[in-house]
């Protein structure tokens, strides 16, 4: 039996309120237990006021939960100096908690982008239907680049940084989300979503030119391809690396480019798509103008399964015989809540085939069993002669 | 808004290390006493001694003695490891530093340009003084200054 004198600290108010525990699932005790080992990361708070706090490490974003116990927990250290007491016999109680903060992994809160970054489409010189862009339209970057730094410059610019700050969301998640909204990051990290048009159409030359060129669909050369696209189009380099970043892979060291090939013609895909919102094309002369669009060399990758989750096909009703149509239809845009995407859905279309509507289920849910959760609650199933299809469960109202 | 957490780098750990006797049921430099009910201190409470705190190391049993007030403690291991953060305002740093030893004085210097919290310690064991106490008759702790109130329960 050893006997220590439990103290309360000399300095209660400094100490009080200053300690907390927070409870590690198994990869973060991980990554606690082998620093010094890699580079040092670093972990992080974030939040507005407003919002519930998260913590994020390097790639990953987790919700902090604050669990009230009914025992109280004293934190006890040696004392810090000597009129605190004496080592050898002494322990001090720091602080008294009556809280621990747990962990549960979520998804990163990357919402907030769309709103921020209204109205701050990058587009250079092509106008672009599609977007609101009265401001927004800058001119040819060479001609008229003084104005277009004034002009710059008295917007704000809404930046990298101020993303970190202001989302809830880890460094990798970011980035990676910046990636899919297909956001460029400009000189001085200002952020900017590049428009549709400009990003088609630099995904057309990079076709066009790696054919032109005969380079390697591996390895092509960074270089040449953004020098030859920059004297075509006037596009800048910067932004047509950026691109290529998010279709393929730059190697670190040699500037070479693994294109994503079928990324790139689905992309064009959509492209060409998206202006048959209201008036659909018939599915032949769509695929065609696909196929020109992307080129002999990558035809044969166009097919319309690639295009999955854009599109609705139905037979036109104005020709006889009916032919297919396609009409633009992206999932992207649906809500991202089950109830209220379903009730989209059936309001477009008032019964489904289970493989039409799988597509628009893909992104809001994480496995094909989820998916069958999914329609087995909001829809109905009706089998006949055709198969087996779907229908609303019940009339929403709102 | 952004508060970085500052991960614990080897060798970054307090010259301050607790009697070894306690290492079995924390870390070193931290261990977590866990009691049913609150500490209730009237008037002043720094620097003043709570009670005794007796520790067998062969058979990890623990005992706090408070007033008249027997409390029998175990070793519990946590179900998941818990990080012990610590805020590291600079305000309190500086008010620290004036009376700390030298060592300690740069060590807390250091640590003060970074803003925000530390994770001192993970500790994966606490002293859970579980029961309610046992009424000491006659045996009186000397200097026992403070009562503690426990949650009858």
């Amino acid at each position: 039996m050893t006997d220590f004198n439990l103290k309360f600290t000399s300095s209660p108010s400094e100490n009080t309120r200053t300690y907390k525990l927070l409870e590690l699932p198994p990869e973060l005790l991980k990554e606690i237990e082998s620093q010094g080992e890699q580079i040092p990361s670093s972990w992080s708070i974030k939040g507005q006021t407003t919002e519930d706090a998260v913590l994020c490490t390097a790639n990953k974003t987790y919700a902090l939960r604050s669990v009230v116990l009914s025992n109280s927990v004293l934190v006890v250290t040696p004392p810090m100096n000597n009129s605190e007491g004496n080592p050898d016999t002494d322990v001090v109680i720091r602080d008294e908690l009556h809280e621990i903060l747990e962990l549960v992994p979520c998804v990163p809160k990357l919402q907030g982008l769309r709103g921020m970054l209204r109205g701050r489409v990058y587009d250079e010189g092509h106008e672009d239907e599609d977007e609101d862009m009265d401001e927004d339209v800058e001119g040819n970057e060479n001609e008229n680049s003084q104005e277009q730094v004034r002009k710059q410059a008295k917007k704000r610019k809404f930046t990298y940084a101020d993303a970190r700050e202001m989302l809830q969301s880890s460094d990798g998640e970011l980035s990676e989300g910046l990636k899919q909204r297909r956001i460029l990051i400009l000189p001085g990290g200002e952020l900017r979503p590049i428009s549709h048009s400009l990003l088609t159409t630099i995904l057309e030359l990079l076709l066009n030119f790696v054919v032109q060129f005969s380079l390697p669909h591996d390895a092509a050369s960074v270089a040449d391809l953004t020098t030859a696209i920059e004297e075509s189009q006037d596009i800048r380099r910067q932004v047509t690396t950026q691109v290529m970043e998010w279709f393929g892979d730059i190697s670190k060291e040699g500037g070479k480019w693994k294109m994503d090939v079928e990324g790139i013609v689905k992309e064009v895909g959509i492209g060409i798509l998206r202006s048959y919102k209201d008036d659909p094309i018939p599915e032949d002369e769509f695929l065609t103008k696909w196929r020109t669009a992307v080129g002999d060399s990558f035809e044969s990758v166009a097919s319309l399964p690639l295009l999955s989750g854009n599109y609705l096909s139905f037979p036109s009703p104005i020709s006889f015989p009916p032919i297919p149509v396609l009409a633009y239809f992206p999932a992207s845009e649906l809500p991202s809540d089950p109830a209220a995407r379903f009730n989209d859905l059936f309001l477009t279309r008032p019964r489904w085939k289970a493989d039409e509507i799988s597509p628009f289920l893909l992104d809001i849910c994480v496995n094909n069993k989820e998916r069958d959760k999914l329609l087995l609650k909001f829809a109905r199933a009706i089998t006949d002669s055709e198969g087996v299809w779907y229908t609303a469960r019940a009339k929403y109202n709102g | 808004m952004i508060i970085p957490i500052h991960l614990p780098t080897p060798g970054s750990s307090s010259s301050n290390t607790l009697p070894p006797q306690f290492a079995q049921f924390g870390t070193d430099e931290v261990v977590l006493i866990e009691l049913q009910g609150s500490l209730e201190v009237e008037g002043d409470k720094a620097n003043q001694r709570v009670g005794k705190l007796s520790i067998d190391s062969t058979t990890k049993k623990s005992t706090l003695l408070i007033g008249h007030n027997l409390l029998e403690g175990k070793l519990v291991n946590l179900p998941k490891p818990l990080a012990v953060l610590h805020r590291n305002s600079s305000k309190y740093s500086s008010e620290q530093l004036e009376n700390m030893d030298e060592d300690v004085e740069m060590d807390s210097k250091t640590k003060s340009e970074q803003k925000g919290w530390d994770v001192a310690t993970v500790v994966r064991r606490k002293m859970v003084f579980a029961k309610r106490p046992m009424p000491m008759v006659g045996h009186a702790a000397p200097g026992a200054v403070v009562s503690s109130v426990e949650k009858a329960n």
